[in-house]
C-alpha cells in the first residue's frame, strides 16, 4: 500500500491508502470513542460511537469503517465530531438502564467511561425502556441483556473466531435481542473471550458474579500451564485469593484470545479437597502435624527404604505435566544426586520402549499462513484450542485441512475426515511415503517396498506435494498407538521430503518443561511403566493422581499401594485414593500459587511470578523440593528464589532419549482399539476440581462412542457402559474402534 | 421429517440461482417453503433443519426467521389479514380501521380468532400507499379501506 500522508486534529500523520482511520487513531494515541470496533473482528459499524469530522464531507464518518486517502484532513475534537459523539451516546443511552451500582462490569465498563465524557447528565427520554428477559445460556456466562448495546461483537467473535455462530441477533429495531437460538447455550471452547469483548456488563462472569469490583483487585501477569501454548493471561486477585482471570496479549502466543479452560480453571484453587496441612500416617492413622515434623517424617522414610540400604535405585520419582520446569528441574538434580535415576513424568503412555520422537519446528505465529495441514489423531479444537485457532485462520485463507482420525471430530473449520482406525495411520503414511519418495525420485525404503499406496495416501501425498508450506500435526491420541514411534518417524520424514513443517502435540502441558529439565530416566534409569512392575522401596510423587493419569491406572494403584513401599505425595489436592498409598502428605502449591516457567510448544520459557500465596500451610512445591534436598544435606541447593533455578536451567539443552526406530508395519494389534482420552476439563487436578468448567456442556462429555458394528460385535448398545463409561453409538467412529472422551477416572482401566 | 422431499426439491432451485457455496442465500425461500408445509409456521425445529439443509448455522437462520414480518412463530389463522400502519395508512384512518376489525373479529392484533379462520396482524408499509389505508390477505391486497368494505372482504373469507 502507497505511503500517504493525512491531516489529524491539524497534525501531520504517515499513513497507508485505504487503512482504516481508527487503526491510525489507535496507532498515534488519539482517542476516538468505540463500543462495536474491536481490532481482532470486521468492522461492523453499527454503534455509530466513531463518528469524526472530515473536511468536504459533509456528515460525519464513522472512523472504524473510513478508509484514508492522501490529504484528507480529519477532526475528530472539533464541534460537529463531538456533536454527533455526544448525539450517538444519547441514543445508545435510551434503553441501557442505570444499573451500574449492581452492575458487575461497573468500573471497568466501555460505556461507563464513554458515558463520563460524551453522555448528558439528565435523559431526555421519558418513555420506557427496552427489558429483555433474563436467560441461561451455561455455566460460564451471565446475561443480563438489558444491557446490550447490540454492538455485536459477541456475534463476530463466535462467527469469526470461535468458528461457532452461537450468538445471533433476533428480531428487528426494538425487538432486537442478541441471545443464542437453542436452549443448549453457549458451548464454545473459547466462549470466555466473548467477556472480554462485551462493552457492557450484558456478558460478565458467572462464576465471578457479585464478588468484587475490578479496582478492589490485584493483576498479576501469569502464563497458563493447561496447553502446550502457555497462554498470557492476567490473575486477578484479591485478599490472598484469585478472583477471577482475563486474557492477556501476546501476538506470537495467544493474541488476545484465552481458552476457557485458561480462563476458569483458577476455579479449582478453593475446592475443599485442596490438601491444606502436611500429615504423616502413623500405623494406618493420618496426623496433621508441623512442616518439620512432616519432612523429618519423609527423610527418615526415605533414607529407611532407599537410601541408607544402598537401594536408591529402588526410589522412584514421578511428576505430573503440569509441573513447572522448575519443579521438574529440583526434582530431578535431587534424585540424581541422591544415585536415583529413575525419573519420568510420562504416565500415559502404554509403550514406553518405543518413545515418540518429532521436533515442533513451526511458530504459532506461522501456523496461520501454512496452505496445507494433515492432522493425525487429534480432536484440536478441544485439546489444543488455541492451536487450531491459527490452524482455522490458515483454513479460512485458503489452506487445505486433512485429518486421519478415529472419528469425524466436530472441527470448527472445513475439514477432510478421514475416519480411520489406529492400526491403518501407519500403513497410510507409508503409502503417502512411498509416493512421495517416487515423485522425487528417491529410492524407497525396505520397509515400504511392498506397500501398495492406497487412494487415500496418494491424496494426501498430492496435497502434501502440491503445498509451499505444509505442516504435519501429531496429536494426543497417536500416543497409544502401537506403531507411534514409526508413525512419529515417518511424519519426520514425509515432512523433510516436502519441505513442510512439524508439529508435536502427542504430549501437553509443561512437557516440554520436563524435557529441558532432563525429567527422564536416562542411562540406566527405569521409566514409568517399568518402576511400576518392579519390585520399589520408595516413590516421590509430584501432584499426581494415579486413578486419573496413569494409563495403567491399576497397576500404578497397586504398585503404590504396596505395603513395603514408602510413598512421599508432594499434592494440592486431597483423595481417598492419595490418602490410602501415602505415607507423608506434602501440601503443594497449585497454578497462580508458584513461581516459576512454562516452555511452550515455540520452545519459549515464559516465567511467571506467583499471584497468591498458596492456601494455609501449602508451599511451593521448589521450595518442598528445596528443602528435602537440603535435609539429605546434598550439595548445590543454597537457592534462595525460584529465578535462581530458571538461571542454572536455562541453559540446558533439551534432553531426548533418541534411539533409532526399525519401522515395523506388520506390528498390529487385532483387537478393537480404544483410544482413552480425558475430556477437555479433566486433564490435569486443577481442571477437574474447578466446578464451573466441569458441569459445562464439555466438561459434561463422558462417552465411549463406536459405530453400529462395533457396538454389535461388543454386544454393547446406548444405555450399556464400556469401561464404565456410557455408550454413544455413532457411525462417525471407524470400524473396530472406541473413542473414549471421560470426565471420569479410570478405575476400570483403559483397555478392553 | 419437517423438510419433504418436494420443499427440498423446490429448496434446490434456489440455491442453484446462488454462486456454488452460498447456499445459505436461498434461506429466505427455504423458510418459506417449509413454513408452508408446518401449519404455515416455523418452530425452532424447522428453522434448524432448514439451517442445517443449508450448511449455516442455526443463529443464522434465526436471524433472518425473526426479522421478516412473514414467518410465523406461533400458531396462526387459515388467513393473515397483515394491516398496514405506516404513515400513508395511518393518515388515512388506518389504526380505527384496525380497531373497527379487532372488534369485530373479537381478537386482538396479533392473534387469532376462535375459529382459527383468522389471524390479524400489524405491518410495517407494504408499498402500497398511493392506495391507502391498505391490508394483505395471504397473498392478495385490499386497497382503499373503509369499514364497510371490510366487513365484506372479511364475512366473505372462509
Amino acid at each position: 500500500m502507497a505511503s500517504i500522508t493525512i491531516e489529524i486534529d491539524g497534525n501531520i500523520v504517515n499513513a497507508k491508502a485505504g487503512e482504516r482511520l481508527i487503526t491510525i487513531t489507535d496507532r498515534e494515541g488519539i482517542s476516538v470513542p468505540r463500543f462495536c470496533y474491536h481490532k481482532k473482528l470486521s468492522v461492523s459499524t453499527s454503534c455509530r460511537m466513531c463518528l469524526v469530522d472530515i473536511e468536504g464531507v459533509t456528515k460525519p464518518q464513522t472512523a472504524c469503517s473510513t478508509p484514508v486517502s492522501d490529504g484528507m484532513k480529519i477532526h475528530t475534537q472539533n464541534e460537529k465530531a463531538k456533536a454527533s459523539q455526544k448525539a450517538v451516546m444519547e441514543f445508545l443511552l435510551i434503553n441501557h438502564p442505570l444499573d451500574c451500582p449492581i452492575c458487575d462490569q461497573g468500573g471497568e465498563c466501555e460505556l461507563q467511561d464513554v458515558a463520563v465524557e460524551y453522555g448528558s447528565d439528565v435523559s431526555r427520554f421519558s418513555e420506557g425502556k427496552r427489558v429483555v428477559a433474563p436467560s441461561d445460556i451455561g455455566p460460564l456466562i451471565q446475561t443480563d441483556m438489558t444491557r446490550c448495546i447490540h454492538c455485536t461483537r459477541c456475534v463476530r467473535f463466535g462467527s469469526e473466531i470461535a468458528g461457532i455462530m452461537e450468538m445471533g441477533g433476533t428480531g428487528r429495531g426494538e425487538d432486537l435481542k442478541i441471545e443464542p437460538f437453542l436452549a443448549e447455550g453457549i458451548t464454545s471452547e473459547l466462549s470466555g473471550n466473548m467477556i472480554d469483548v462485551c462493552p457492557v456488563g450484558a456478558l460478565t462472569s458467572k462464576p465471578f458474579r457479585y464478588e468484587l469490583r475490578s479496582w478492589q483487585m490485584a493483576s498479576a501477569d501469569s502464563v497458563a500451564r493447561h496447553d502446550l501454548v502457555g497462554s498470557n493471561l492476567y490473575a486477578q486477585t484479591y485478599k490472598g485469593l484469585v478472583k477471577r482471570v482475563v486474557s492477556g496479549d501476546n501476538e506470537l502466543v495467544n493474541e488476545t484470545w484465552i481458552s476457557d479452560r485458561d480462563r476458569f480453571s483458577y476455579e479449582g484453587l478453593a475446592h475443599e479437597n485442596r490438601l491444606l496441612l502436611p500429615q504423616i500416617k502413623v500405623e494406618g492413622q493420618w496426623k496433621e502435624v508441623e512442616w518439620n515434623v512432616a519432612l523429618d517424617f519423609a527423610i527418615k522414610g526415605l533414607n529407611k527404604n532407599a537410601l541408607n540400604s544402598r537401594k536408591a535405585h529402588k526410589l522412584g520419582g514421578l511428576a505430573s505435566s503440569t509441573a513447572t520446569t522448575e519443579e521438574f528441574y529440583l526434582m530431578q538434580k535431587m534424585l540424581r544426586e541422591i544415585g536415583c535415576e529413575n525419573i519420568d513424568y510420562r504416565l500415559n503412555v502404554n509403550n514406553l520402549d518405543d518413545p515418540i520422537h518429532l521436533d515442533s519446528n513451526i511458530k504459532l505465529s506461522d501456523l496461520e499462513c501454512v496452505d496445507n495441514v494433515l492432522v493425525i489423531g487429534a480432536n484440536l479444537r478441544l485439546e489444543q484450542p488455541m492451536i487450531n485457532l491459527r490452524l482455522r485462520k490458515a483454513q479460512l485463507a485458503g489452506a487445505s485441512v486433512s485429518a486421519l482420525n478415529v472419528k469425524a471430530f466436530d472441527y470448527n473449520h472445513k475439514t477432510n475426515h478421514s475416519t480411520v482406525s489406529p492400526n491403518e495411520i501407519a500403513t497410510i503414511l507409508a503409502g503417502a511415503l512411498k509416493v512421495i519418495l517416487e515423485k522425487n525420485s528417491l529410492e524407497a525404503p525396505s520397509y515400504i517396498t511392498n506397500i501398495n499406496p492406497s487412494e487415500l495416501s496418494i491424496n494426501l501425498a498430492d496435497k502434501l506435494l502440491d503445498s509451499e508450506r505444509s505442516v504435519i500435526v501429531l496429536g494426543e491420541h497417536v500416543i497409544n498407538n502401537t506403531q507411534a514411534a514409526s508413525i512419529a518417524q515417518m511424519v519426520a520424514e514425509i515432512a523433510k521430503q516436502v519441505n513442510g513443517k512439524t508439529l508435536n502435540l502427542t504430549s501437553s502441558a509443561n512437557t516440554l518443561g520436563a524435557q529441558y529439565a532432563h525429567f527422564l530416566p536416562k542411562s540406566k534409569g527405569m521409566n514409568t511403566n517399568e518402576m511400576l512392575a518392579a519390585d520399589m522401596s520408595a516413590f516421590l510423587l509430584l501432584d499426581i493422581y494415579p486413578e486419573y493419569d496413569f494409563h495403567h491406572s491399576n497397576s500404578a494403584v497397586e504398585a503404590l499401594s504396596k505395603d513395603d513401599v514408602f510413598v512421599v505425595s508432594l499434592n494440592s489436592f486431597n483423595n481417598e485414593l492419595v490418602a490410602q498409598y501415602s505415607d507423608v502428605l506434602l501440601p503443594m502449591a497449585a497454578m497462580y500459587e508458584t513461581s516459576g516457567s512454562h516452555v511452550n510448544i515455540n520452545h519459549d520459557m515464559q516465567s511467571f511470578a506467583a499471584a497468591v500465596k498458596a492456601p494455609e500451610e501449602a508451599k511451593p512445591a521448589w521450595k518442598i523440593l528445596k528443602v528435602i534436598a537440603d535435609l539429605l544435606e546434598l550439595p548445590g541447593f543454597h537457592y534462595e528464589n525460584v529465578t535462581q533455578v530458571s538461571e542454572e536451567l536455562k541453559h540446558q539443552k533439551i534432553y531426548e532419549h533418541k534411539q533409532d526406530i526399525t519401522i515395523d508395519l506388520g506390528k498390529k494389534s487385532s483387537a478393537i482399539e480404544t483410544i482413552w482420552m480425558h475430556s477437555a476439563y479433566h486433564s490435569d487436578a486443577l481442571l477437574r476440581h474447578a466446578k464451573s468448567l466441569s458441569s459445562s456442556k464439555i466438561g459434561q462429555t463422558n462417552s465411549a462412542s463406536m459405530n453400529t458394528a462395533t457396538a454389535k460385535e461388543l454386544s454393547l448398545e446406548c444405555g450399556n457402559t464400556y469401561l464404565g463409561v456410557p455408550v454413544v453409538v455413532s457411525d462417525t467412529v471407524a470400524d473396530r474402534c472406541v473413542f473414549v472422551s471421560s470426565n471420569q477416572s479410570t478405575d476400570m482401566g483403559r483397555e478392553s | 421429517m419437517i423438510i419433504s422431499d418436494s420443499a427440498k426439491k423446490q429448496i434446490d432451485i434456489w440455491i442453484e440461482k446462488y454462486p456454488q457455496g452460498k447456499q445459505s442465500s436461498a434461506v429466505m425461500e427455504a423458510l418459506k417453503l417449509v413454513q408452508a408445509e408446518n401449519d404455515n409456521q416455523l418452530t425452532s425445529e424447522a428453522i434448524q433443519a432448514v439451517a442445517d439443509y443449508l450448511d449455516m448455522p442455526g443463529i443464522a437462520a434465526a436471524e433472518v426467521a425473526t426479522f421478516y414480518e412473514n414467518y410465523n412463530h406461533k400458531p396462526v389463522g387459515k388467513h393473515i389479514i397483515r394491516f398496514c400502519h405506516n404513515i400513508s395508512c395511518m393518515l388515512n384512518g388506518a389504526d380505527d380501521l384496525i380497531t373497527h376489525l379487532e372488534t369485530k373479529l373479537g381478537v386482538k392484533t396479533g392473534e387469532v380468532t376462535k375459529d382459527g379462520l383468522i389471524s390479524v396482524k400489524k405491518v410495517e408499509c407494504l408499498g402500497a400507499c398511493v392506495g391507502a389505508p391498505m391490508f394483505q390477505i395471504d397473498d392478495q391486497y385490499y386497497e382503499h379501506l373503509t369499514a364497510d368494505k371490510i366487513d365484506d372482504i372479511v364475512d366473505g373469507l372462509k
